[in-house]
């Protein structure tokens, strides 16, 4: 890491409504270093690198590079700039070829009297495949015939071909394989070396540690403070992001504690055609069921299967009663609660009021009369509750969910079911891309559910919630159980492992 | 992988060899179908060589028009003023060629003019207004059609016999070739294809890539006007005459372009969306000449059609498990 800045940031404000995401915020950036940026959900991060990088357009300060001020108006122009982003969903569109993808917006150098040099532009994208070493990807091909990891690898292409000063890596790494995680490393790490700049955003503190030179922290969109990686740990950093000591429990500290006889739920040889095979097991008044594997073995839809969402599905779901899910509708009436790991496109509606989409499952009982009238009044108050239990950092229960950031999407989304009174919640990765404070809300709230009888199904890729929440972990392999643990003291990462490989 | 390429970009032809295997096998069993009924009633009188010639010269019609309004269909909006886009334009260039003394350049000019015109005016009032394309093109029907009835001035408008080589072959096979390859190229050579699928798929992320949404939209307005006025061209030399209709009559017209370019958006994962409108065409035309030849009454007719337009995009359209339709 030289000592020549890169990036100066002055002052840069941004208020969404009577939010105030970015709040005079002010840093810089040197050449050659990996600079991460961390803080909690909604502590601004996102809404300042879109800022820099033209996705939204800042209220007021400066983005000085390389001496010159910039105003990306979007992508491209920030490309042009020498500005590129990775973002966290998909950034590819479907219905162009690879190559298309890549060179999105910035086809000029193809055209020649308005006409497209399509091979030229499939071999110069193949040469850059090549050079990245993702030769199975072919520049001519449709971009949806190709896995969600894959097309994030065509993305880190289209952002970093053009070898740009800063890079802009936004919270990429958790959608990723390991695979997957090592080929955006090495991007990063090449970025580095030829004197860029990469602006790396992640919740994942000992990635961070491992691989940046200097973190910024953020809080509230106010800027904390910027320090040294080598100089800090991981309870330091979490420490400036939360303002405070942690305090109270993280995980469960309970062990050793009986779970009831009693099964609430029973699933028997479920196939879900390509997706699992003769999963078969019970799930106990009050207890917390884990699913754990590697992210194609299954587990997610197991969820999916519970809830009756799963297609082609065979074998049975029972409830105690005797009652037997087929479809969403029975679950949802049989109080079964379901979030998907999908959060933004299956779990919240985005352009509904956070009290629209806390209500939507408890409608039926709000309404009052055999027509089912329902009272604003009623429902305001419901939503209001709910969302209060839940702390979800909001202006009020009309603002648009679209506004509120990822973890506090999941407050929404646990607001929802814990106002129906679900007795039996499906939780697919519930705290996936969520800062720790928001995590810790979330496993006190499954503690404190479990106590009061509710039983819990949690399906997570992190090993250590796992450990720390759940009282049996069944680890799927290809589609099928291939181990059980009981929740103890000494169980550890490795021996989750070893049943998932 | 790599099975579904789009439009001759070299590769994938298994999934295009399939699509057209599905389309060409299509038009075999209602061909089948209708000649089969046509012999065993008696008449013959469907099917035959110079019959198949007939659906193709009205299909090659209706997809020339089809192929431009892609454009707008896979940008996901839509155009009710078709049919009267095309009695305009036609009127436009009828009353060109013969009071304006201009001949063919009236006629070919004047048309496609007036039809690119009216996809201006229609782009622009959706993106200016932000009103869906649907009722913005509904409500500029009924004043395209009065506009058409107040130049023909309440008369049909006739093509002296002289002027009418794209009412028959070679001269619309001429044109609906030239349209083709126009938008051939325009869909898979130029920055005006590129954008009109990126659009289609997410316009959000299209603007973030700097692509100007809207000016994309009106591009793609005006080419479908263009191609609707090519349209209008083989249409009044076909039938060597036009009325201005009014009350939105010109709806009728409509349909069969529409649903060819249905074929289009259907077969688009096939890769193989242009060839797809022309076969579609040729299909529809088919089935309507086959139901005119079995002397099936309207009403039946207008049922069957409905429910085959229905069950064909049902079959030919690969929805995932899951995916959302709306």
């Amino acid at each position: 890491m030289s000592q020549e800045v890169r990036l100066q940031v002055i002052d840069v404000n941004k208020t969404f409504g009577i939010t105030k995401a970015v709040q005079h915020v002010s840093e810089t950036f040197y050449k050659g270093e990996v600079h991460a940026l961390i803080g909690e959900n909604g502590s601004g991060k996102s809404t300042f690198t879109n800022m820099l990088t033209g996705i939204y357009s800042k209220d007021s300060g400066k983005f000085i590079l390389d001496g010159e001020e910039v105003n990306a108006k979007n992508q491209v122009d920030a490309n042009n700039h020498g500005i590129a982003i990775i973002v966290q969903e998909l950034g590819t569109l479907d219905g162009l070829t690879v190559a298309e993808n890549i060179f999105l917006g910035h086809e000029e150098k193809f055209v020649r009297f308005g006409i497209k040099n399509t091979p030229a532009m499939n071999k110069m994208a193949n040469d850059l495949l090549k050079q990245y070493g993702f030769d199975r990807i072919k520049a001519s091909d449709m971009i949806e015939d190709y896995n969600f990891e894959d097309r994030k690898l065509v993305e880190i292409v289209k952002s970093t071909y053009f070898k740009p000063k800063v890079l802009v890596v936004d919270e990429t790494t958790t959608a990723l394989s390991q695979e997957g995680r090592e080929e955006l490393y090495k991007v990063m790490n090449r970025v580095r070396d030829y004197g860029g700049t990469v602006i790396f955003i992640s919740h994942d503190l000992p990635e961070v540690l491992e691989k940046s030179d200097s973190i910024t922290i953020l809080r509230d969109g106010v800027y904390i403070d910027c320090v040294k990686s080598a100089d800090v740990t991981e309870d330091d950093l979490r420490k400036l992001m939360v303002g405070r000591e942690m305090t109270g429990n993280y995980y469960r500290t309970d062990y050793g504690e009986a779970v009831s006889d009693e099964v609430v739920l029973s699933v028997r040889n479920v196939t879900v055609p390509g997706q699992i095979k003769n999963v078969s097991f019970d799930l106990h008044k009050g207890e917390i069921l884990g699913f754990g594997g590697l992210s194609e073995s299954g587990m997610h839809e197991i969820g999916k299967a519970v809830f009756g969402a799963s297609f082609d599905r065979e074998g049975s779901v029972t409830l105690e009663d005797g009652t037997e899910i087929k479809d969403i509708p029975t679950a949802i009436s049989h109080s079964i609660a379901y979030t998907s790991k999908d959060r933004d496109n299956e779990s919240v509606i985005m352009n509904q009021s956070i009290g629209d989409n806390i209500v939507l499952p408890s409608l039926d009982k709000l309404g009052k009369g055999p027509l089912k009238i329902q009272s604003g009044k009623t429902l305001k108050n419901f939503a209001n509750q709910y969302a209060r239990e839940l702390s979800v950092k909001m202006v009020n229960t009309n603002q648009f969910v679209s506004e509120l950031s990822g973890g506090n999407k999941q407050k929404v989304v646990l607001a929802r079911w814990v106002g129906a009174d679900a007795d039996i919640l499906v939780l697919d990765s519930p705290t996936r891309g969520i800062d720790i404070k928001v995590k810790q809300d979330i496993y006190q709230l499954m503690d404190r559910m479990r106590k009061e009888g509710k039983s819990i199904i949690m399906i997570s890729e992190e090993l250590m919630e796992l450990i720390g929440m759940c009282d049996r972990v069944i680890i799927m392999k290809d589609g099928e159980p291939s181990g059980e643990l009981i929740r103890s003291k000494d169980m550890t990462e490795n021996d989750l492992i070893a049943k998932m490989v | 992988m790599g099975s579904s390429t789009r439009d001759m970009t070299g590769k994938g032809m298994s999934g295009r060899t399939k699509g057209l295997m599905i389309l060409i096998l299509l038009n075999i069993v209602s061909w089948v179908i209708f000649f089969a009924i046509s012999v065993a009633n008696g008449k013959h009188n469907f099917g035959r060589p110079s019959d198949l010639l007939l659906y193709l010269q009205n299909g090659l019609m209706t997809a020339t028009g089809a192929v431009g309004f892609y454009f707008v269909m896979v940008m996901g909006m839509f155009d009710f003023s078709i049919g009267a886009n095309i009695v305009l334009s036609a009127i436009t260039g009828c009353v060109l060629a013969t009071k304006f003394n201009m001949g063919y350049v009236g006629l070919v000019g004047g048309t496609i003019l007036m039809g690119a015109l009216v996809g201006l005016v229609n782009g622009l009032i959706y993106v200016r207004l932000r009103i869906p394309s649907m009722i913005v093109t509904t409500g500029m029907a009924l004043i395209y059609e009065a506009l058409a009835n107040y130049i023909a001035g309440g008369v049909e408008q006739s093509l002296p016999s002289d002027m009418r080589f794209f009412g028959s072959k070679p001269g619309t096979i001429i044109l609906a070739v030239i349209a083709f390859v126009i938008a051939y190229i325009l869909l898979n050579y130029t920055k005006i294809g590129t954008y009109t699928y990126a659009i289609g798929s997410n316009e959000f992320v299209a603007k973030n890539m700097g692509i100007n949404v809207d000016k994309y939209k009106v591009i793609a307005f005006i080419v479908s006007g263009a191609f609707f006025g090519m349209e209008a061209i083989l249409s009044i030399g076909y039938g060597s005459s036009m009325v201005a209709v009014t009350g939105m009559q010109s709806m009728s017209r409509n349909f069969i372009p529409t649903m060819g370019c249905f074929f289009g958006v259907a077969f688009k994962k096939y890769g193989i969306p242009l060839p797809a409108i022309l076969l579609g065409e040729f299909f529809v035309n088919m089935i309507f000449f086959g139901f005119v030849a079995l002397g099936a009454p309207t009403a039946i007719q207008d049922v069957i059609t409905g429910l085959a337009l229905l069950i064909i995009i049902t079959v030919t359209t690969r929805v995932e498990k899951g995916e959302i339709v709306k």
